[in-house]
């Protein structure tokens, strides 16, 4: 609940310093419904990653690939069109299998092997962006979508960012998923002990193997996403976002030791970032600066911590409470 | 306790803002600049010039670029400029087709587009400030290569590759220049170094060996021009053979100063910077119109305008006397 006053004195805060008329008189600036909308859209990518790290992370494991299977995906996406003569929805279908196969593969190394999902996925997080640039030898750019496609990422469907409605749409599911069915318990009990979901009966490696193809499925529709957004794939695509998606996971209260975590903090961890990152580069300080975007790298960092801070203190300061008025022994 | 946290957030935040605000009212002119990426030496230098026309101008110069060179940042932080409303945006473009969408958008919401450096689309942008023509950069090298030698005897090329259209484009005006204007000088060789050091200090190596009367060694790749004069030193033909060529002033600066490289060739990217500002404010102003055969700007005086291209014009030279002032 903390994160959500935390979005507002955000919000608030940009609203007020971020908003200034320009010279032509026009209101410009974070105040603007366009500026919201460019705030949603922005967040598409970064929250499906989100989204699918969640319940990775319950289960007290970790993605570190994901960001790298984004840029694989685009990739792949942009050469089945391009080269390989495919019309877009078959591609796009076709891109959504492989980046569930590439998510298949990280689940049998941590499944099959045993192996520490943290060290697998550090594999294949350097396997995947290496294929991605060995595929277009790191100098190819697929563009010249065309424009029935780019309405996906850069126009606007009952009044909101065309993709945003897709980000909705897995974000119910994933939140139904993680919440609403016996796979979300599972995951959760799993994340606190997987030797005794193991004794209780839980087919663990099966309920595992789940939670990372998903995270390479909305990965692969992260992809999509992005590349419609901007009109081109190219290698470098996602590079570090799962490193703020990670942040956002976090920030939104899902423990990193697993167990807890839900989809709406994962939501409003998302917003948090998304809106900083964005304000930041509309008040006047910062523009005059030209800092913008070390500034929300630090600050990101920053409200990250403080988050962390703040969780942990009660049970810390509890503790020390305890301790000064336990009897002397 | 959340209730306090809470309004200690919104008064925090409420204070913040209103001190912010105060200082942040004037209703100068705002022209955006965004290199490939904020941190290269290059585009400082180019940062320098456009600070300088922005001061002379007295509009409010925006910079900013991703850190690395990243198209995807370089979409995102045009979007966040239409939505701040600026006026101009100028961008020397990372990736040609992707920075366009995002161009075009800027255009249909009112603000002027031009590019430098870098093209993007023709119809995202309404003029590009050219650095360098390829007719520019040939005859650059090449009067500058007779200068060298008083306009006589042999001379011998390194370029990146046979292939590359860039080098084949700038070959072709270098001979031309020669056959019309220089009789008396000789191209004897013609060696490519795949664009590496190493390779072009072997292959200057080599044509210092096979031909004894080679009075200067000329390479057009930017590795180029340090490899033969790497070669040249250990060579002992300091002075005897003379170096030159298109690359940048600090990978030369050693070869400069040792005598060994006569000219480093490039522009003035302190001056394309002031250009861009210049022309991005016409724009704006409107008083730079499609169909404009020149353009005024402020103390560096007047451009060519071919199409909807402004030429930079003539390459500038870097040699001992200047080459400390650049840093890139």
């Amino acid at each position: 609940m903390l994160l959500l006053y935390v979005l507002l004195a955000e919000w608030l805060f940009f609203y007020v310093a971020g908003t200034t008329t320009n010279r032509r008189g026009v209101i410009v600036g974070f105040g603007t419904l366009d500026r919201q909308f460019d705030i949603l859209r922005h967040s598409c990518e970064i929250g499906l990653l989100a989204l699918a790290l969640t319940p990775v992370i319950i289960t007290a494991g970790i993605d570190l690939s994901i960001g790298s299977l984004l840029g694989l995906c685009a990739i792949l996406f942009g050469k089945l069109w391009h080269d390989g003569g495919l019309p877009i929805p078959a591609a796009a279908g076709l891109t959504l299998v492989l980046g569930a196969v590439a998510g298949g593969l990280n689940a049998t190394l941590i499944t099959a092997l045993r192996l520490p999902p943290l060290i697998v996925t550090l594999g294949t997080y350097s396997l995947f962006r290496g294929l991605a640039e060995a595929i277009t030898h790191g100098s190819i750019t697929y563009t010249d979508f065309p424009e029935s496609f780019l309405f996906v990422g850069q126009e606007r469907l009952l009044g909101l960012p065309t993709q945003a409605w897709i980000f909705f749409a897995v974000a119910l599911a994933v939140g139904l998923l993680v919440h609403r069915t016996t796979f979300g318990r599972a995951f959760r009990t799993i994340g606190l002990a997987p030797e005794g979901a193991r004794y209780a009966g839980l087919p663990v490696g099966r309920r595992l193997a789940l939670v990372y193809v998903l995270a390479g499925l909305i990965a692969a529709i992260a992809a999509i996403i992005y590349t419609a957004r901007l009109g081109q794939a190219k290698a470098d695509a996602g590079t570090g976002y799962e490193l703020f998606a990670i942040t956002a996971v976090v920030l939104g209260g899902t423990s990193i030791f697993g167990g807890t975590g839900s989809i709406p903090g994962t939501l409003l961890g998302v917003a948090a970032i998304a809106v900083l990152k964005n304000g930041l580069a509309c008040l006047p300080v910062v523009m005059a600066m030209n800092a913008a975007e070390e500034m929300s790298g630090l600050l990101t960092g920053a409200l990250l911590l403080l988050a962390l801070t703040a969780s942990v203190l009660p049970k810390i300061l509890s503790n020390f409470r305890a301790s000064r008025h336990a009897p002397a022994t | 306790m959340k209730k306090i946290l809470l309004h200690l957030c919104t008064a925090g935040a409420v204070l913040l803002a209103s001190l912010v605000t105060a200082s942040a009212a004037d209703s100068k002119l705002v022209v955006a600049m965004l290199p490939k990426s904020k941190g290269n030496a290059y585009f400082i230098s180019c940062k320098a010039g456009a600070d300088k026309a922005a001061k002379e101008l007295g509009i409010q110069l925006l910079f900013d670029g991703p850190t690395d060179s990243n198209a995807a940042k370089q979409n995102e932080i045009v979007e966040n400029w239409i939505t701040l409303g600026v006026d101009v945006i100028a961008v020397a473009a990372e990736n040609k087709e992707g920075i366009s969408t995002a161009l075009r958008k800027a255009r249909k919401s009112g603000i002027k587009v031009i590019t430098f450096d870098a093209d993007a689309m023709t119809d995202a942008r309404s003029f590009f400030v050219n650095q360098a023509t390829p007719e520019g950069i040939g005859h650059g090298l090449m009067d500058e290569a007779a200068r060298l030698t008083n306009s006589e005897g042999e001379f011998a090329m390194i370029v990146a590759s046979l292939t590359a259209a860039n080098q084949r484009e700038w070959q072709k005006h270098i001979e031309a220049r020669l056959k019309e204007k220089y009789p008396k000088m000789k191209l004897v060789a013609v060696r490519p170094c795949d664009d590496l050091k190493d390779k072009a200090q072997s292959e200057a190596t080599a044509l210092l060996s096979a031909n004894p009367k080679l009075k200067l060694i000329m390479a057009i790749c930017s590795p180029g021009v340090p490899g033969a004069a790497e070669a040249v030193k250990q060579a002992g033909m300091t002075g005897k053979v003379k170096v030159m060529g298109l690359g940048l002033p600090n990978e030369n600066k050693r070869y400069v100063h040792a005598g060994v490289t006569d000219s480093v060739i490039l522009w003035n990217t302190g001056d394309l910077g002031y250009l861009a500002i210049y022309a991005g404010v016409a724009v704006a102003k409107d008083e730079l119109k499609k169909g404009a055969k020149t353009f005024k700007a402020g103390s560096l005086g007047t451009f060519n305008i071919v199409g909807d291209n402004i030429l930079l014009g003539k390459p500038f030279i870097f040699n001992k006397g200047n080459i400390d002032q650049f840093d890139f």
